[in-house]
């Protein structure tokens, strides 16, 4: 019996859930998590930078991206992944570089013309993925017309949600006036990047990598990238370190958020693997829902609404939940498929990758993950430290006095955490987390 | 890394697609600022 199918057998002993089905799951956890990702960043008082706190999500985000596939699958199995396909760390580099200089986009965006209008705008990001899914990678090729409808569809449903549910909540933001068109232009250029960091998410799952493996090399793209816009934007390192300091009694909210938003882009990750980037990344673009929920059950943001805004808010969220159904419906059929593999079949020829072995792991059945890898000394110090880091971060934090509705939060921090334990129990289930 | 993994990594669009855009993002960034 070959290598692939002994793996396939143990997979479907392991549990008889669907990819498409475990996909969408992952697409929907991430949009949990990434949209919770915003609570913990709206407990810092005013008077820092957009850019201190965006880096405060990536420095907890760095921190967190070591520490959870070590704890999931230990740094043997990380490094021996890496070692396979050494070739995409470049793409992970690349990934991270992108999302970096993307995010401080939308930092200005939201400055120049307020999040009503940024945040639909570089929400077409999922439509960017769908475009570079569909070129490079033969996502949606082959496919029924019903299934294009429902994807496009779906995508562009989610799109037009976001929009109006944006224009509802506009009396958060007002932006800047007379800049507007300065903003549009990076909000859509934000759109483009994020939408074109897909393309090294899809190149990475096509070539039977794990997704823990690349987002310990997207982090450094990320970091690094970061602090080089830091030093470029306060005008070198001493600067950057005396407001870093001057921030560090506000440090720990940003690294939760930072932290919450690493186990969404894990799931978007998965998602993206398991379903490509034209199902997964609409799906996961739902966070908007998450991050308004917090803000108007938990943090009382919209209490003055009018009636209009609120009829507004349930419109752009049925709009969303009903773009994430439509895609949710729309399984590649085999024909599909066919071009699903081409796509991989190119990488494994181009790279000199073994057919059946990522042909295994891109359908969740890692021959090796089952595998025992020892555990080193130096995993134990990686927890540690992190949670050494988190600790300190917490011990010096003031306390905030923002109003904040407990039963809400209780459960909403509940709504979060089930889907984890549901979404990450199906996960080792079917894929030993490949 | 083998020679032939450097020539398909350079020679690959997937490649070349986000770093060109990566570029120009960053050189909008540094416009807008």
């Amino acid at each position: 019996m070959s290598k692939t199918t002994t793996a396939g057998a143990r997979a479907t002993l392991r549990s008889g859930i669907s990819l498409h089905k475990l996909g969408v799951f992952c697409g929907l956890s991430a949009a949990v998590w990434l949209g919770s990702a915003e609570a913990p960043t709206k407990l810092v008082n005013e008077g820092f930078s957009p850019f201190l706190i965006s880096m405060g999500m990536v420095m907890g985000a760095f921190v967190a991206r070591w520490t959870i596939p070590t704890l999931l699958k230990g740094t043997g199995f990380v490094f021996d992944d890496l070692k396979e396909k050494p070739h995409l760390m470049v793409w992970a580099l690349v990934g991270g570089m992108l999302w970096a200089v993307a995010n401080t986009l939308t930092i200005f965006a939201v400055r120049n013309v307020g999040l009503a209008i940024a945040f639909p705008l570089w929400n077409t990001n999922s439509l960017v993925g769908l475009f570079w899914g569909c070129l490079l990678f033969k996502e949606l090729r082959g496919s029924r017309a019903k299934d294009w409808a429902k994807v496009i569809g779906g995508a562009a449903a989610i799109v037009s949600g976001a929009a109006v549910l944006a224009v509802a909540t506009a009396q958060q933001n007002a932006g800047t006036p007379g800049k507007a068109a300065i903003g549009i232009i990076a909000a859509l250029g934000a759109g483009v990047l994020l939408g074109t960091m897909y393309i090294p998410y899809r190149k990475a799952y096509i070539s039977g990598m794990n997704p823990l493996s690349f987002v310990t090399i997207f982090t450094f793209g990320e970091l690094g990238t970061v602090f080089v816009l830091g030093w470029i934007f306060y005008g070198g390192t001493g600067p950057l370190l005396a407001e870093l300091n001057r921030a560090r009694p506000m440090l720990f909210w940003p690294f939760v958020g930072g932290f919450c938003w690493v186990i969404g882009d894990l799931f978007q990750n998965y998602a993206a693997k398991y379903i490509g980037i034209g199902r997964g990344i609409p799906l996961s673009n739902t966070n908007q829902l998450w991050g308004l929920a917090w803000g108007a059950l938990v943090f009382g943001e919209f209490v003055g609404l009018t009636t209009g805004s609120k009829l507004l808010i349930l419109m752009g969220s049925i709009i969303m939940i009903a773009g994430a159904v439509s895609i949710s419906m729309a399984s590649p059929p085999p024909s599909e498929m066919t071009n699903w593999d081409a796509a991989m079949h190119r990488e494994c020829d181009r790279y000199g990758l073994d057919r059946e072995n990522v042909a295994a792991v891109v359908g969740g059945n890692d021959p090796l993950a089952d595998n025992k890898h020892p555990r080193r000394w130096w995993e134990i110090l990686i927890v540690c430290v992190a949670s050494g880091i988190f600790v300190w971060l917490a011990v010096g934090t003031r306390a905030q006095h923002i109003y904040v509705n407990l039963p809400w939060m209780i459960l909403l921090i509940l709504g979060t955490i089930i889907p984890l334990g549901l979404c990450g129990t199906l996960l080792w289930r079917r894929t030993r987390f490949s | 890394m083998k020679r032939a993994n450097l020539v398909a990594i350079l020679t690959d669009v997937h490649l070349w697609v986000p770093v060109v855009v990566l570029i120009l993002g960053t050189v909008l960034l540094m416009t807008l600022r």
